[in-house]
């Protein structure tokens, strides 16, 4: 991937207090959160972690405004969440790449949809494409590529924008173990580059220490916070930090947040 | 070995002529009773007759305009009811199930009511292959949009795209190739549907110069006809598929 240097839109903060959602079921509600209270510092790069249903994505969604809260306030960037802002990004488990276009114009539909097409898109797409290591293959078509560079255009369509706020739902939990390190690492590094607000959803521990500056360890039934773990790791991050004392000692933090969790001992 | 041009071509190709040889053989030793199956000679000598004849060309073109202004009306309705359906639940709801229900029923037994309705000319035909290739094109259709991806329609949420956005850059082209299996599905029907109608009531038309034939007991010729019909189908399928590659690209087989 080169440097990257198109990226004007610096990272935005959110603000989550006392947020509560509960889902309506057949066999009556199911409440997913409790009380999430979050502070995001603009630019910082934050992982959520936690068991199945502890409510991680959902959170993810009533940030980009994709699903309503019960009680509560949330800012995204002084305002409130709504679906189909342009200073969000949102890579999802999938890439979810449209196979009727071929690569570039997948990095293009975000400025499709906003009709915000001038003379300078196809030379952003060309730029987006270079950042995700992609330029040779953008006249091909999405279903020919292997699944990491699929996630690579999804990412490269999701800061096509040139969001404030990237926003990203276990975009690395259908890649084998090594493709998944590899753009581990990449993300990081282009997240310290770019200086976006970016939240990552995760059931890694050890992907959430490598990526982020802080985990919000979450427990379920419904979901809460029962861990807020600071990484110190120094940045830019690299693959030979994985296995260092410093590396395991946060995934133990947070290891140990999450299974008091399970032990019934709420933080 | 399997991706060899003679297994994929050459192998049916000998098939059929060892089946047609041994059919002939078979006929010249008095086997099979000719009146009844006629030989592959005497159908090849019987079709070279009828190609001299004007009525033969102006009985194809009648019925291939029956089959096709018939399917050109019953995709196209197939293709807008069946968008409807797929984009409008109270729509859905409202007529979906009539067309599930008329879709169990044998439509062919509509032939004799279209021909008191529409005449014996080549209204009653065209509707009859119109009604015949309406219901797989919008049941396709409907499959086809119900499949869109859920995750894709988020995305398209996540970027702020309009419902008219949303159907066209998504729900169009990501139906597309299962509706288009159900227009492929049309073509053949839609011929079926005009044949029949010409058995029951016509006055020009491959169907009834079949009839015709048979009931002069010249079988060869009328064989032969139905051979050439499935010919027809064949170089109509063969068009509609290269159009399929032309306008779904992305299909992956």
């Amino acid at each position: 991937m080169s440097t990257f240097s198109i990226a004007s839109t610096t990272g935005e903060t959110i603000r989550l207090a006392g947020v509560s959602k509960t889902y309506e079921t057949a066999s009556g509600p199911l409440p997913v959160l409790r009380d999430i209270n979050l502070q995001v510092e603009a630019g910082e790069f934050i992982s959520f972690v936690g068991p199945s249903g502890c409510g991680k994505s959902t959170l993810l969604k009533i940030i980009a405004g994709l699903v309503s809260y019960d009680t509560g306030t949330v800012e995204v960037g002084d305002q409130k969440p709504k679906a189909g802002r342009e200073d969000i990004g949102f890579m999802l488990q999938q890439s979810v790449l449209m196979p009727w276009l071929n690569v570039s114009k997948n990095v293009e539909l975000p400025f499709v949809i906003a009709r915000r097409q001038d003379v300078s898109t196809s030379r952003r797409v060309e730029e987006l494409l270079d950042l995700v290591g992609l330029s040779s293959v953008a006249s091909l078509n999405s279903w020919e590529l292997s699944g990491g560079m699929q996630q690579r255009v999804a990412l490269a369509r999701a800061l096509a924008l040139d969001p404030g706020i990237m926003l990203m739902d276990e975009p690395f939990s259908a890649l084998d173990e090594f493709k998944r390190e590899y753009l581990n690492i990449e993300v990081a590094q282009m997240a310290d580059q770019l200086g976006k607000t970016t939240l990552l959803v995760t059931h890694s521990i050890g992907e959430a220490v490598l990526m982020s500056d802080r985990i919000i360890a979450l427990g379920a039934n419904p979901g809460r916070t029962v861990g807020d773990i600071a990484v110190d790791l120094e940045r830019p991050r690299r693959a030979d930090m994985i296995g260092t004392d410093q590396y395991q000692q946060i995934c133990n933090e947070v290891r140990a947040a999450l299974a008091s969790d399970l032990a019934g001992e709420t933080l | 070995m399997t991706n060899s041009v003679f297994y994929r071509i050459g192998l049916p190709v000998l098939v059929g002529v060892v089946l047609v040889a041994t059919w002939q053989l078979m006929s010249n030793f008095g086997m099979i009773n000719e009146i009844m199956i006629p030989s592959p000679a005497a159908i090849v000598v019987g079709f070279s007759e009828l190609v001299t004849r004007g009525y033969f060309w102006d009985s194809t073109w009648v019925t291939l305009q029956e089959t096709l202004y018939g399917f050109a009306i019953g995709v196209s309705l197939g293709l807008i009811i069946g968008a409807l359906t797929g984009t409008f639940q109270t729509f859905r709801t409202a007529f979906y199930p009539f067309v599930i229900a008329f879709q169990n029923t044998p439509r062919v037994a509509l032939a004799p009511i279209f021909l008191t309705w529409f005449g014996f000319g080549i209204t009653s035909k065209v509707v009859m292959a119109a009604v015949i290739c309406f219901f797989p094109v919008v049941i396709n259709t409907v499959a086809g949009m119900a499949s869109v991806d859920d995750n894709a329609k988020m995305l398209f949420r996540t970027m702020g795209a309009s419902k008219s956005q949303t159907f066209f850059r998504l729900t169009l082209p990501g139906a597309s190739a299962i509706a288009f299996a159900g227009v492929k599905t049309a073509l053949t029907l839609a011929l079926l549907g005009a044949i029949v109608a010409e058995f029951v009531g016509g006055s020009v038309g491959l169907g009834v110069l079949i009839k015709e034939l048979n009931f002069q007991l010249e079988v060869a010729k009328a064989f032969s006809v139905v051979l050439f019909l499935a010919v027809i189908g064949l170089v109509l399928y063969g068009l509609i598929e290269l159009l399929e590659r032309y306008l779904i690209t992305w299909k992956q087989d």
